[in-house]
């Protein structure tokens, strides 16, 4: 049996339990609140475990960092919030061009720019999806609890492998400072996804970094390995080298958007709460989940028949999860830190004439099960 | 089962420390409860107002923080007037009788004790917390026990810390 403990920890802490869990031995960083514990925490504790710690001199390095410690064969992430994750998507871009592999995990807080430094928002979320520029697509999950911090980590490490991306874990103040009970089992060696190696037969003549005739990316070996890794941001065919050509940058853009978007159902996680009957339902994600349960609690208790449908990963958007809600239900209420970023990703698919009402709080403060509710009734 | 619990007076008073103990002594030393903490405090880390709400239920916790307290400790008058206005009838509203004093018509049962002037006869001034957390103990739904292994948890290693603090908690729990 796999070996398990308890602790009544931080969201923060859980996710370094979490990212070591998966394998995850090195950290590039930048301290900047709300995500410093992860910085503290990963100091601390990589070294034990073989690994290496990296305070950098800024986030655009550090995202650098990560790159390059990917590329050599470790698995690697940071942590980071607004400003920092801003300076990040250069590099970020990169990641994704080049297909490597690496964990992001931003703790938000109210923005923009400095913002209220010590806040929480849940307002990273177009960013998350479009802050890197050009057409691609990108993995994000989103934790509301506790346990979340160690069991998704582990989660988005496997799909930064097997997808050979760069993942974004976007939590927030309120899920990074909660204390809580968390149960962290130890995960089986079958449970961890490690990035697909060439085969042992396979010669340099025949070696191509990168393969674009599927939806999965082409193994990836260690650079400074047995094989010449050729990589590169530039539009790059199979072996790595630049391609400007007008077809192969066509299939270069297609490919670097299908790998996720026609993996949706592999990498899409929802849950669901009290939804099987709901004449009422909430789409949310992240700590809103936490006020959105509590609301479902008080609506049950009166009689309301209510339910909540939350989004685990925010992209891809769970599409098919959110339509089965909205063609099943009258009203949906979106409950969320910022000014309706997933309220109009709902809307997007509300070809059943539901009515979708927002639920929104900007002032730094944890949205109330009050709050939510009293959204429901003033419609 | 659900009780909120809010601990509240100034920074340097061990509150999220005692948080902390009740949400391990919780998850760690019960079986089958859960807990949560969130905690507020000022930026600077001594004498400004402090709170930490504790959630203890048998039920996975949604919503993390209090607005109603069931059972509330006060180690300061400032602690004490921004929630007088939240007490509810059944609310057990623990005080420092030094430091606080009560509003008249105020709702719930107010217990008060001089926590700090029993801490420093029993030998350690940073041990009211403790005694307070022994007092209130009976409302939150854990064992003196599982507290105690929290507390030896918390400072593995440092005997006399835990031997004091032990004896702190046992005497909040004879009042």
């Amino acid at each position: 049996m796999s070996k398990s403990v308890k602790k009544f920890i931080e969201g923060n802490n859980a996710i370094v339990d979490g990212a070591i869990a998966a394998g995850a031995r090195f950290y590039a960083g930048y301290p900047i609140s709300p995500s410093s514990e992860i910085a503290e925490g990963a100091a601390k504790e990589l070294p034990r475990h073989g690994g290496v710690y990296i305070q950098m001199e800024d986030e655009i390095s550090s995202m650098a960092a990560l790159l390059g410690a990917s590329l050599a064969g470790k698995k690697s992430f940071t942590a980071t919030s607004g400003p920092g994750f801003s300076l990040m998507q250069e590099n970020l871009g990169l990641g994704i061009m080049s297909e490597i592999p690496t964990v992001i995990f931003d703790v938000q807080r109210s923005g923009p720019s400095t913002g209220a430094a010590t806040k929480p928002a849940q307002a990273d979320i177009m960013q998350a999806r479009y802050g890197v520029h050009g057409d691609h697509s990108i993995i994000a999950l989103s934790p509301s609890s506790v346990q979340d911090c160690y069991d998704l980590s582990i989660v988005a490490f496997n799909l930064a492998e097997k997808y050979r991306t760069p993942v974004l874990f976007m939590t927030d103040e309120v899920i990074g400072h909660l204390r809580e009970t968390v149960t962290e089992v130890e995960p089986d060696p079958s449970q961890i996804f490690n990035r697909v190696q060439p085969g042992e037969d396979v010669t340099q003549a025949e070696f191509r970094p990168y393969s674009f005739s599927s939806n999965m990316p082409a193994p990836m070996p260690a650079v400074g390995g047995r094989l010449l890794m050729r990589t590169t941001g530039s539009t790059h065919d199979e072996k790595g080298e630049f391609g400007p050509g007008p077809a192969n940058i066509d299939r270069v853009t297609h490919y670097l958007t299908d790998k996720i978007e026609k993996n949706v159902d592999d990498i899409t996680i929802t849950r669901s709460y009290q939804l099987e009957d709901a004449e009422v339902a909430f789409i949310t994600f992240g700590c809103s989940v936490r006020s959105t349960m509590t609301a479902v609690d008080i609506l049950r208790a009166k009689g309301v028949k209510a339910g909540m449908l939350q989004l685990v990963t925010i992209w891809p958007m769970p599409e098919k999860a959110i339509r089965a809600v909205l063609s099943k239900v009258e009203t949906v209420v979106v409950p969320e830190m910022n000014l309706g970023q997933l309220a109009g990703e709902v809307r997007k698919f509300n070809d059943y004439g539901c009515k979708v009402i927002q639920a929104n709080r900007t002032d730094g403060v944890l949205i109330t099960p009050k709050q939510i509710l009293d959204r429901l009734e003033e419609k | 089962m659900k009780i909120q619990i809010v601990l509240s007076g100034v920074g340097g008073q061990g509150l999220i420390s005692n948080g902390e103990i009740m949400g391990q002594a919780a998850s760690i030393f019960e079986e089958g409860l859960f807990a949560t903490m969130t905690a507020a405090y000022g930026s600077e880390t001594r004498g400004t107002f402090t709170k930490t709400d504790v959630i203890i239920s048998d039920q996975p916790i949604g919503y993390p923080n209090v607005d109603e307290p069931d059972v509330i400790l006060c180690l300061a008058q400032v602690a004490y007037d921004r929630y007088v206005d939240k007490f509810h009838d059944n609310t057990k509203i623990f005080y420092d009788t030094e430091m606080v004093e009560p509003a008249e018509g105020a709702k719930g049962e107010h217990i008060g004790y001089d926590f700090r002037a029993m801490s420093i006869e029993l030998g350690d001034m940073r041990t009211a917390n403790t005694i307070a957390l022994g007092v209130m103990l009976k409302h939150c739904a854990l064992r003196p026990d599982a507290v105690k292994q929290a507390i030896a948890s918390r400072f593995e290693g440092k005997d006399k810390v835990i031997a004091i603090n032990h004896k702190a908690l046992d005497l909040g729990l004879s009042l």
